[in-house]
C-alpha cells in the first residue's frame, strides 16, 4: 500500500522532478556526492548488514577527523583559485617537532596549549606559503610543492628521523578521552573520542567565515577572478596570508590530533596522502579551478572517501580496490558536473 | 543643457588631472594629460585604440600609479590612488569586461563593494546580507532590472551577456557614486538597452554625478550630450562640448587624418555561386537558406539572440550544425569542426578574439603562421621558421600592421591591431571563405578603416565573405546584400546599397508573428 503510493507519487511528479534535479545538482553539485553516499551505504548495508553497527559508524567518524580537517584547508584555498599540496607536511611538522618539544623540554605542558601551538605553528608556516605565493607570484601549486619538500627536509634534517612510539602521557590521554561511550553486542566498549567534535567545529568555523565574514565573501571573490577582485579594492596579500595561514592552522591541528589518536608520532607519517583529500574536495563539487563549492560539500567528499576506504572491506571487495572505486567516482562525478555545466 | 554646464563650471571641480604622464617599460603612454572633470557633467574620452584612454581610467580608478604629475580629488591632491580611495572618494568604473565576479551571485556583485569600501577595505569584518540584498535591489531597479529574490540569488555567469552589462553598471550606482567611468558601456546592448541606459546616465546627470564614457560610436556620444575629450597619441587634443564638432571631425582629430565615412563596398561579386546552404539547422537556427557568390560580401545581422552567432559557428563547425547541407564549390561539405572547415577552405575571425582567436602570449609571428605550421614543416616536422617569418612579415604588411616586430606578444597590441593579426592569419591559408563575426568589435575608427580595406581588397580577388555584425553602418557600408535575422530564421534579404539603418531595425525588432517587408 505504501510502496504503490510513493510509486504513484514517483510518476506523478517525473518530468517536473527530473528537470528540477538537473538544476538542483547544476546550483548544488554535492548532491551527487550525497546520493553516491547514500548508494554506497545502502548497497554496503544490504551485502552486509553488520555496516550498521555502531562501531562501524564511530570507527568512519573517527577517521573522518583528520581528513576532514585537511580538506576544510584545502577546500578554503581551493574556492580562491588556488592549491596547496604542502598540509601534510606543515601538519607532520607540527606534530613531530609539538611531540619532541613536550617530551624533551615541557613535560608538563597542558594539553590544552599543546594543541594552540601545534595550531599556531601550522598557521605560521601557512603564511609562509601565502607570502610566497603573493610575492613571488607564482601559482601556489608550485610554491607549495616546494615548500611541501622544504618543511619536510627540515624536520627530517634538523628534528628528527626517530619514530615516537611512547607519547607524552596528556597527549595519549588525549587521544583516549571519550565523548560518549557505547557498549557493543559482544560486550567490548566502543567509544567515540572528544577529538571528534574538533571536525564539526572546525566545519562550522569554517562555513561561518565563508558565508559571514567579508572575509569570506573575498575568498570567493578571489576564486571568480583575482584580478577583478583586486581592481574592485580586494586586498590580494591579506587574502593570500589569510588563506594560507588559515589552511595552515588546520593542518597543525590535524597532525597533533593525528598523532593523539594513533598513540605515536611518525615523521614519515601522512605525506604523501594530499591527493587522497584533494580527491574528497573535488568530489565533494569544488572545482580544481576555484571559486565554487561548499563546506558540506567538501565534508560530504570526506565521508564518501572514508566510506570507500573503510568498508568496501566489509563486503568482501579486496583493499586494492578501493583506488579503482575512487578513481571511477572521480571521474564519474567530475563528467556529471561538466554536462550539467555545460547543459545551462 | 549649456546652462548646466555653466552652473557646473562656478562649482568646485569634482576631479582634476595636472600633468600627468605614464610610461610602460619604455613606452609613453601618457605625455601630460590635464583634464577637470564637474559634478553632473556628461564626458565622452574619444581616441583610437592605443591612445591612452585605458591608461586615464586605471589611473583615476586606482588600478595603475601614473610616473608623474598630480591627482586632485574633491581638493586633496594625491600623488597616486589605490583602489580603495579611489572607489571611498565615490569613483566607479563600468569596465570593459564588465568585471563582475562570474560564480558570484547579482546580488554580491552589485551590492558587496558598497560593504569593503565602507570597512575601508579590511576584510576581518561581519557582512551584512539584509543590507546587501537592500543596497542591490534599489540599484537593479535604477537600471531596470528585476529585483526578486530569485534574479539576486542568480550567479553571474549564469546571465545573459546584456543583463550583465547592467548588473556592471548597476555596481557602479549602488555606492554613492560621484563619477561614473563607463568603458565601452554599448559595446554588447542592443539598441532598447542603450535606450535604458541613456535614461540611467541622464537620472545620474540629474543626482549631480558625472559621468565619463569610452566609446567608439559616436551616434550614442551625440544622443547623450556633453563633453568631447579626445585623445590621440597619450595627449589631450581637443575638449568642448559635443554639439560644437560634427562626427567628421571628431573622426579627424582622433586619428589625425581624414576618414572618408562613405560607403567602402565598389567591387561586384562574379556570377559563380561559391556557397549554398540549403535548409541548415542548429540549436537556435532555423532552416536557414542563401548562398554567397564568389568575390561577394554577405552581411548578416539580427539581434543578439537572432541566431546570427549560431549560423555563423555553424558555417565554420565550431559548433557543427544539425541539419540541412552546405554546398561549396558545387561539391557537397560537411563541416563537423573548426579543422575540417579550414580543410575545406572555410576561414572563421571569431567575435571574441581574445578568448577565441589569438595566442596572447605568443609572438605576432607566431600567430600568424599558426595556421600554416604544418605546412612549413619537413618530413621531421621541423618548422621552417625562416619562411614562416618571411610569410608573416608579408602578411603583417598587407595587413598594415603598425610595427615591424614580428616577435612582441599579441596581448601587447591594441584591438584593431589585433584584429589585424587575426584576418592575417587567415590570408596565409587564403581560404575560398571567409567569415568574419563583429571584425571590428572594439576597434577605433582608424583601424576600422584599414580593416574595411582588406576586406574589400580580399573580395575583390575572388574570396566569399560573410560579414556577421550588428554594427549596422559597417554592414551598409561594406556588404553586397544584407540577411536580417530574427527568432532563428531568415526573414528578410536587403540590397545594401539600397538599403537604410531604420529598415534593417524593423527587420531585426519585428516580433516573428509580424510581417516584414
Amino acid at each position: 500500500m505504501n510502496a504503490s503510493r510513493t510509486d504513484e507519487l514517483d510518476s506523478a511528479a517525473g518530468p517536473t522532478r527530473s528537470f528540477n534535479f538537473g538544476d538542483l545538482v547544476r546550483r548544488r553539485p554535492e548532491t551527487i556526492t550525497l546520493l553516491l553516499l547514500v548508494a554506497i551505504c545502502t548497497s554496503v548495508a544490504i551485502a552486509n548488514p553488520a555496516f550498521l553497527q555502531p562501531s562501524t559508524l564511530i570507527d568512519i567518524g573517527r577517521a573522518s577527523v583528520v581528513m576532514g580537517l585537511f580538506a576544510l584547508g584545502v577546500f578554503i584555498i581551493l574556492a580562491a583559485g588556488g592549491i596547496d599540496v604542502s598540509f601534510t607536511a606543515i601538519a607532520a611538522f607540527a606534530m613531530y617537532s609539538m611531540t619532541v618539544l613536550v617530551q624533551n623540554y615541557l613535560p608538563n605542558l597542558p594539553i590544552a596549549a599543546v594543541i594552540v601551538m601545534a595550531t599556531l605553528g601550522g598557521a605560521a608556516l601557512g603564511i609562509v606559503n601565502g607570502l610566497l605565493v603573493h610575492h613571488l607570484k607564482v601559482p601556489s601549486l608550485i610554491v607549495t610543492i616546494g615548500t611541501q619538500y622544504l618543511f619536510r627536509g627540515f624536520l627530517l634534517s634538523f628534528i628528527g628521523t626517530v619514530w615516537i612510539m611512547s607519547l607524552p602521557p596528556q597527549m595519549g590521554a588525549f587521544g583516549r578521552m571519550p565523548l560518549f561511550q557505547i557498549e557493543a553486542d559482544n560486550g567490548a566498549l566502543i567509544t567515540l573520542p572528544f577529538y571528534f567534535l574538533v571536525l564539526p567545529v572546525a566545519a562550522g568555523l569554517t562555513w561561518w567565515i565563508l558565508n559571514r565574514t567579508l572575509m569570506g565573501r573575498a575568498i570567493f571573490a578571489v576564486g571568480g577572478n583575482a584580478d577583478i577582485a583586486s581592481r574592485l579594492g580586494y586586498s590580494l596579500r591579506t587574502v593570500h596570508v589569510f588563506l594560507f595561514g588559515y589552511a595552515g592552522a588546520l593542518a597543525g591541528l590535524a597532525g597533533i590530533i593525528h598523532v593523539c589518536a594513533n598513540r605515536q608520532a611518525n615523521p614519515f607519517d601522512l605525506v604523501g596522502t594530499e591527493i587522497n583529500v584533494i580527491a574528497a574536495v573535488v568530489l565533494g563539487g569544488a572545482r580544481i579551478t576555484g571559486g565554487t563549492g561548499t563546506v558540506l560539500g567538501t565534508i560530504l567528499g570526506v565521508l564518501l572517501i572514508v566510506v570507500i576506504n573503510s568498508v568496501l572491506v566489509m563486503v568482501g571487495i579486496p583493499s586494492t580496490w578501493q583506488r579503482l572505486v575512487v578513481g571511477s567516482f572521480i571521474l564519474l562525478a567530475a563528467a556529471f558536473f561538466v554536462t550539467r555545466q555545460r547543459r545551462k | 543643457m549649456v546652462a548646466q554646464a555653466h552652473t557646473a563650471q562656478q562649482s568646485a571641480a569634482l576631479l582634476e588631472l595636472k600633468n600627468i604622464q605614464k610610461w610602460f617599460g619604455g613606452v609613453h603612454a601618457l605625455r601630460g594629460i590635464d583634464l577637470t572633470l564637474q559634478p553632473g557633467e556628461a564626458y565622452h574620452l574619444l581616441g583610437e585604440n592605443g591612445c591612452g584612454k585605458s591608461t586615464v581610467i586605471k589611473i583615476m580608478s586606482g588600478a595603475h600609479p601614473p610616473t608623474s604629475g598630480e591627482i586632485v580629488l574633491d581638493g586633496e591632491t594625491f600623488a597616486s590612488l589605490t583602489p580603495i580611495q579611489s572607489l571611498a572618494a565615490g569613483i566607479e568604473t563600468v569596465y570593459q569586461d564588465l568585471s563582475l565576479l562570474p560564480n558570484l551571485t547579482v546580488a554580491e556583485n552589485v551590492a558587496l563593494n558598497e560593504q569593503l569600501v565602507n570597512a575601508n577595505g579590511r576584510l576581518a569584518r561581519l557582512f551584512d546580507r539584509k543590507r546587501l540584498r537592500e543596497t542591490a535591489a534599489r540599484a537593479l531597479a535604477a537600471v531596470s532590472l528585476p529585483t526578486d529574490r530569485a534574479f539576486l540569488n542568480t550567479v553571474v555567469s549564469d546571465l545573459p551577456l546584456a543583463s550583465r552589462q547592467l548588473v556592471a553598471i548597476a555596481r557602479a550606482i549602488a555606492t554613492r557614486a560621484k563619477l561614473v567611468i563607463m568603458d565601452e558601456p554599448t559595446t554588447s546592448l542592443t539598441r532598447r538597452e542603450v535606450d535604458n541606459l541613456v535614461r540611467v546616465v541622464e537620472r545620474l546627470r540629474s543626482e549631480n554625478v558625472a559621468v565619463l564614457f569610452v566609446t567608439h560610436k559616436l551616434d550614442e556620444c551625440y544622443r547623450i550630450g556633453g563633453h568631447a575629450v579626445v585623445f590621440r597619441d597619450g595627449q589631450c587634443v581637443a575638449q568642448g562640448p559635443i554639439e560644437n564638432y560634427t562626427k567628421k571631425e571628431l573622426a579627424e582629430l582622433m586619428t589625425g587624418r581624414s576618414i572618408d565615412a562613405q560607403r567602402y563596398r565598389t567591387g561586384e561579386p562574379s556570377g559563380a555561386v561559391l556557397l549554398e546552404v540549403d535548409r541548415l539547422v542548429t540549436d537556435g537556427v532555423r532552416e536557414a537558406s542563401f548562398s554567397v557568390k564568389r568575390g561577394e560580401i554577405l552581411g548578416i545581422t539580427g539581434l543578439a539572440d537572432s541566431g546570427r552567432n549560431e549560423l555563423a559557428m555553424a558555417l565554420t563547425g565550431v559548433v557543427p550544425a544539425t541539419g540541412g547541407t552546405m554546398t561549396l564549390d558545387n561539391k557537397v561539405i560537411s563541416v563537423r569542426t573548426p579543422a575540417g572547415a579550414i580543410e575545406q577552405g572555410i576561414g572563421y575571425v571569431p567575435e571574441d578574439r581574445l578568448a577565441e582567436g589569438l595566442f596572447l602570449d605568443k609572438s605576432i609571428f607566431e600567430n600568424e603562421i599558426a595556421l600554416i605550421v604544418s605546412r612549413l614543416a619537413n618530413s621531421f616536422g621541423i618548422v621552417d621558421r625562416d619562411k614562416g617569418r618571411e610569410i608573416a612579415a608579408h602578411l603583417s604588411e598587407e595587413m598594415r600592421l603598425n610595427t615591424k616586430n614580428l616577435d612582441l606578444p599579441a596581448g601587447a597590441l591594441s584591438g584593431g591591431n589585433q584584429q589585424r593579426v587575426l584576418i592575417g592569419r587567415w590570408l596565409s591559408i587564403a581560404p575560398r571563405l571567409l567569415v568574419l563575426h563583429g571584425p571590428t568589435v572594439g576597434v577605433d575608427v582608424g583601424s576600422k578603416d584599414t580593416i574595411y580595406r582588406v576586406i574589400q581588397t580580399l573580395a575583390e580577388s575572388g574570396m566569399g565573405l560573410i560579414l556577421v555584425s550588428d554594427d549596422l553602418p559597417e554592414l551598409l557600408q561594406n556588404t553586397d546584400r544584407i540577411l536580417v535575422m530574427n527568432s532563428g530564421r531568415i526573414i528578410t534579404e536587403l540590397e545594401a546599397a539600397q538599403a537604410t539603418e531604420d529598415q534593417l531595425y524593423k527587420a531585426m525588432l519585428a516580433t516573428t508573428t509580424e510581417n516584414v517587408q
